[in-house]
Formats: C-alpha cells, structure tokens, sequence
C-alpha cells in the first residue's frame, strides 16, 4: 500500500487564517447579538399578549409562538432572504435577513420563558403591591419584572447560545459567518476535519463566553445582592441607610 | 372604642357582599360595618369565608353584588341593578393597608426599600425622603438595625413587622389583617402580637382576621363569627362571655 496518501492534517491553516475565522466568529455574534435584543422585546410583548384579558391577543400570541417555534433556522433565512425579495420586490441585506430570521423564531421561545418566570413570581407579589395602592404598571416594573427576570436569565443565556450555533446555517444566503469563511478556506486546501475541527472549538469558546457573561448578570439580578460592583453602585443609598439607622438607634 | 352608640357614620361597611368562584358562592350576602377606632376580630373555620370579606374591603377580591362603603364613596358592583358613581379601587387601597399571613414582603428588596418603594410610588416622594420615612416606621417596629437585611435574612416575626411597618408607612385609615400569626413559629407569634397590639392603643381602625383567641378577646371590641359564608354570631368586647350562639361557642371552646 505504498500509494496511499498518508493523512496530511494542516492543522497550521487554523493559525494563518486564523483573523478571518475570528471575524467569521465575530460575524455570528454580531448578528445573534442583534436578533437577541429585538427577540426579547417582541418575546416580552407577546408573553404579555398570551397572559392577557382579551382573548384576541391571546390567540395571536399563541398562534405566533406554534408557527414559529416550530421552524428551523435555515427555512427561516431563505423564506426571509428570497422570498420577501420574490413576494414584496424588497431585498434585505444578508445581514438584514438572519437578523430577522432568528428574531422570527427566537421571540417565540423567549416569550414562553417570560410567560412562565412571570408565572412563577409568588400572587401574593402582586396582591401586595396593588393593597398598597400601587398602579398595576408600577407593581409591574418594580415588583413583578425584577423577580420575573432573575428567572428567566439563565434560561435567556442557553436560548443565545442557540442562536449563535443557529446563524452557522446562514452560510447558505452568503453571510461571511464562520462555517461560511471555513468553507471557503477549505475549497483552497480541502483539509475540512482541521476547519470543522477549528469551528467547533471556537463555537464553544463562544459559549463559555457567553456562559460566563451571563453568569455575571444572574448575579446582578440576585439578592441579597453582594460584589464589588453592586457595592460600588449602591455606596450612596447606602451611606444615607447608615446615617438614618444611627439617627433612630 | 366604638362610636357606634354615638350614632357616627361608619369608616367602612360592607352591603350585601356576595362572591362566587365560578359556581360555588362563598359569600351569602354580608353586611357589616366598621366604625373609626374601633378592633374588629373575625374567626371562624377554615373555609368560612373569613379572609374572602377582609379581601373585599380592600377590593382585592371584587365582589359579585353588593357595595363596599369608604367614608361616604361607594365602590364595588352595587345591589341588583342599582349603579351609582362609583369610586376606582386604586383610591380605596391608597387609604386602607393590609398585612397578610404570608407577609409578602418583596424579596428582591431591603426591609428598608421594601418600605420606601411603597412611600415612593404611591405618595410621590422622593426616594431619598421615602427611605427616611422608611427608617422611622422600621424604628417603631423595632427594626432599624436590620434596614439593610432582605427578607431572606429575617426571620418570620421579623419579616411580618416589616410588612405591618410598610402598611403604616402610607398613613392608612383603616388597617386589615389575614391571619397575620398563621404562618409563624409559635415563638414568633408574641413579638407580631405585641406590634398589633401596640397600633390598637393608638387607635387605629383594624380588622383583624385571626386564630389567636387569646389576642380577639383582648382587643377586639367588635366580633364577628362566620360559618359558611355568613356572619353566624357577632358582639362587641364581652363576645366571648355573653355568646349565646351554639355553634360560636363551640368553636371558641375549641380554640380557647
């Protein structure tokens, strides 16, 4: 068997290339990071929707939330992509089209997690805020959102970590997203288990990030709340608290 | 206490009050009033609909028929028919506070932000002036030095006198309990006891759902009995002596 060709693992393509697989990376971020701000508004209005009095909102709600759960990310990009650009004659940007794309599905699923971290904040929250005379708005924000969101936080991290992976099918409309720039890295070389390997890894490096981002803000909505940060925040209130205890001791 | 012999208007009453849950009425149609200054205490069994009327005075629980009376304003759905102007239930709550069993103090809070949140939000002030209301309510409650402690950091006592500190931080005319020592270690129950029975000396209107026997006869110079959703027995301070309903008897021998 002297004529077969000995594995050649180059694996030093990961390093020459290794800007443009970082910007590919980047790429991914940037756009998930995008379609996660403008999910969670619209997964907020629609948890919103699904838990109210009138009947017409909840069925759109929850009409929205089956349809688009229910489609995969790479569907999702090219109906975007091409079809709006063959039914409204309006083309969006590649990066336009996943931004939307992910937004589509993933409000579907944050509003499910706002549904049930709302849920799951004690009724005797609320009926206390509004015994005290409270608008419903008022024991909406201060009282109801702020235990509501420390629930919903990790679960918000996991969901963002699927969108990074998701935008990997978007290579499909052209975005320069990372497996988009390892494919054309390795139409030159063929060496695709050194590439693969190479975004598999830097995918989770992105989500140990994100993990640890997360983490981070978890921490923030806790409480009591403890840290360098939050002390350094809160050093005024606090002050003014020590003053008032010594003035009534 | 009670200027009810005085012939006073009533700080609140309840007219016809009936509540259903779906099919099943839990209220049969209760009246009672309330007059300023004087400590109602309302017992019965489980299920009595007990804590449903101190709910309606507050309209955390809208009743199906009947009014609810607020120094003259009427709230509340009205009998049969009959829709006079009425009064919205943010107005009514800003004057009537309210502890309940399970505290509800806001977890994600200080004792002390617990307090000025409520201050801040429903009278307008400032949060820096809300806080140093905060501190003298907490101070009366004897609290001051756990200002800065959350809930979780409290014990049960402790936390139920934050949340009668919060309510009496808003200046209420009238002051409504459900079952304020239920949820407590026995050993607990005292120091809650002694706030209450603290606020009653300075005469503040309250009504008081509770199991502690000991503490109605005490204070309460209004009682109510109620079984099955109505008011089976009522009297004022001497109740407990002079009674002669079979049934109240009975369940204060119980408890007693």
């Amino acid at each position: 068997m002297e004529d077969t060709p000995r594995l050649n693992f180059m694996w030093h393509l990961v390093w020459d290339f290794r800007f443009e697989l970082l910007r590919g990376l980047l790429t991914a971020v940037n756009v998930a990071i995008s379609a996660l701000i403008l999910s969670l508004i619209i997964g907020l209005g629609l948890a919103l929707m699904k838990m109210s009095r009138f009947q017409v909102l909840r069925v759109f709600s929850s009409g929205y939330i089956n349809i688009f759960r229910g489609i995969p990310a790479l569907v999702s990009v090219v109906w975007v992509y091409f079809g709006w650009s063959l039914l409204f004659g309006y083309n969006f940007t590649v990066y336009q089209a996943g931004v939307i794309a992910l937004t589509l599905l993933y409000s579907s699923f944050f509003a499910e997690i706002f549904r049930t971290a709302l849920e799951a904040v004690h009724k005797g929250q609320r009926e206390a805020g509004l015994a005290l005379g409270m608008s419903r708005l008022r024991v909406f924000r201060s009282i109801v959102m702020p235990q509501a969101l420390k629930i919903a936080v990790p679960n918000i991290g996991s969901m963002y970590i699927g969108m990074i992976k998701d935008t990997s099918t978007f290579t499909v409309i052209g975005l320069s997203e990372l497996v988009f720039v390892m494919q054309r890295i390795n139409a030159e070389y063929f060496q695709p288990f050194v590439l693969f390997t190479a975004a598999a890894a830097l995918y989770v490096g992105a989500a140990f990030l994100v993990d640890f981002i997360f983490r981070a803000i978890e921490g923030a909505f806790s409480y009591p709340r403890q840290g360098a940060i939050k002390r350094f925040l809160t050093r005024k209130k606090r002050a003014q608290v020590q003053r008032l205890v010594e003035a009534n001791s | 206490m009670a200027n009810r012999a005085s012939g006073g208007q009533a700080l609140i009453s309840l007219q016809g009050i009936r509540k259903s849950f779906g099919s099943s009425e839990v209220l049969h149609g209760v009246d009672l009033e309330v007059f300023a200054g004087s400590h109602t205490v309302i017992f019965g069994p489980s299920g009595s609909g007990k804590s449903t009327v101190l709910r309606t005075m507050n309209l955390l629980e809208e009743p199906t028929e009947g009014s609810v009376i607020f120094e003259g304003i009427e709230y509340g759905p009205g009998v049969s028919g009959t829709k006079p102007k009425r009064g919205k239930a943010l107005d009514l709550r800003r004057q009537v506070g309210m502890v309940f069993q399970q505290f509800n103090l806001f977890p994600h809070l200080s004792a002390i932000d617990n307090i000025a949140l409520a201050v801040h939000s429903v009278t307008g002030k400032s949060k820096d002036e809300a806080r140093e209301r905060a501190a003298v309510e907490l101070k009366k409650v004897g609290l001051i030095k756990w200002a800065m402690n959350h809930p979780a950091q409290l014990s049960g006592g402790q936390q139920q006198r934050v949340a009668i500190a919060r309510a009496l931080s808003l200046d209420p005319k009238l002051m409504l309990f459900d079952e304020p020592t239920s949820a407590l270690d026995p050993e607990l129950v005292g120091e809650v006891l002694a706030v209450m029975r603290q606020l009653a000396e300075t005469g503040m209107t309250m009504v008081v759902v509770t199991h502690e026997m000991g503490f109605a006869k005490e204070v309460g110079d209004q009682c109510i009995f109620m079984e099955d959703g109505y008011i089976v027995a009522s009297g004022g301070a001497d109740f407990f002596d002079t009674c002669t309903n079979e049934r109240a008897r009975q369940f204060i021998g119980s408890v007693l």
